[in-house]
């Protein structure tokens, strides 16, 4: 995988706390002083939230589609 | 696969709808009658009975739950909490009918929205491919095993990188945003 992604899942597995344990700590005293990764980090939890908020309201849709079909 | 033998949770993941109709059209009736017995409507029903359902799936989702009891016994018991709530919510709305309006209170609300849209039509802007990898995978709490064969990957691996490459593009479409905007 191209170094870019390899740092997406190593954020999420990092957010997981499903890294080993020396990785997880070499993530945390990285974020102490790297900014860039700072933010690349608070953008990765947005984008997990915005997913969240965007399943939250297909999954009300499918529901509201199953209502009309059953009790319409 | 037949989901007839599986959990209901496991059910849930592989075939959403058909799952979901099954659950729909057992508890609904349920939950119903009981809004309407505590001066309901049928829409107060169907807000709750959905607000139900989405937090039972996302129980299961994001926190592995398996449930011991029934769907319906345990979907009845999310509901008649939150009709207690929204009741309580209503006699308060109407004892404070002549109390100044909590203007901070508004303000929230009415913010809100706004970045909401724009988050949602960074999703919309992934394209059918990265939306449904990244939602599936995410929010319906699909396996990637599945997300290969539905999308006609030939391996795991290639859906996974697949997936991290959209993730990355949801990433630098939300960085536009300045984050201390939202409190989430």
């Amino acid at each position: 995988m191209r170094p870019l992604l390899t740092e997406v899942q190593l954020l999420e597995n990092y957010l997981k706390g499903t890294l080993p344990e020396d990785q997880q700590l070499d993530v945390e005293i990285r974020l102490l002083w790297d900014q860039d990764v700072q933010q690349k980090l608070a953008n990765q939890q947005l984008a997990y939230k915005t997913l969240r908020l965007f399943g939250r309201r297909q999954l009300r849709a499918e529901l509201e589609a199953i209502h009309v079909r059953l009790f319409g | 696969m037949s989901t007839q033998r599986l959990s209901m949770d496991a059910a849930l993941l592989i075939d959403r709808e058909r799952t979901l109709e099954r659950i729909y059209a057992k508890t609904y009736p349920m939950v119903r009658h009981y809004v309407k017995e505590n001066r309901g409507t049928d829409e107060d029903a169907k807000d709750i009975f959905q607000e139900a359902l989405i937090t039972y799936y996302e129980k299961v989702v994001y926190d592995k739950l398996t449930l011991t009891s029934s769907v319906s016994t345990y979907l009845m018991g999310i509901c008649k909490n939150l009709w207690r709530q929204e009741l309580g919510k209503r006699a308060r709305k109407i004892g404070l009918m002549d109390a100044p309006v909590d203007e901070v209170g508004e303000e929230v609300a009415v913010d809100d929205e706004q970045p909401t849209a724009t988050l949602m039509a960074f999703v919309e802007q992934l394209g059918e491919t990265c939306r449904s990898i990244l939602v599936n995978f995410y929010y319906f709490g699909h396996r990637l095993e599945q997300i290969a064969e539905q999308r006609g990957y030939r391996s795991v691996r290639s859906a996974t990188v697949q997936k991290f490459k959209c993730l990355e593009r949801l990433r630098k479409a939300v960085s536009h945003l300045s984050v201390d905007q939202f409190k989430l």
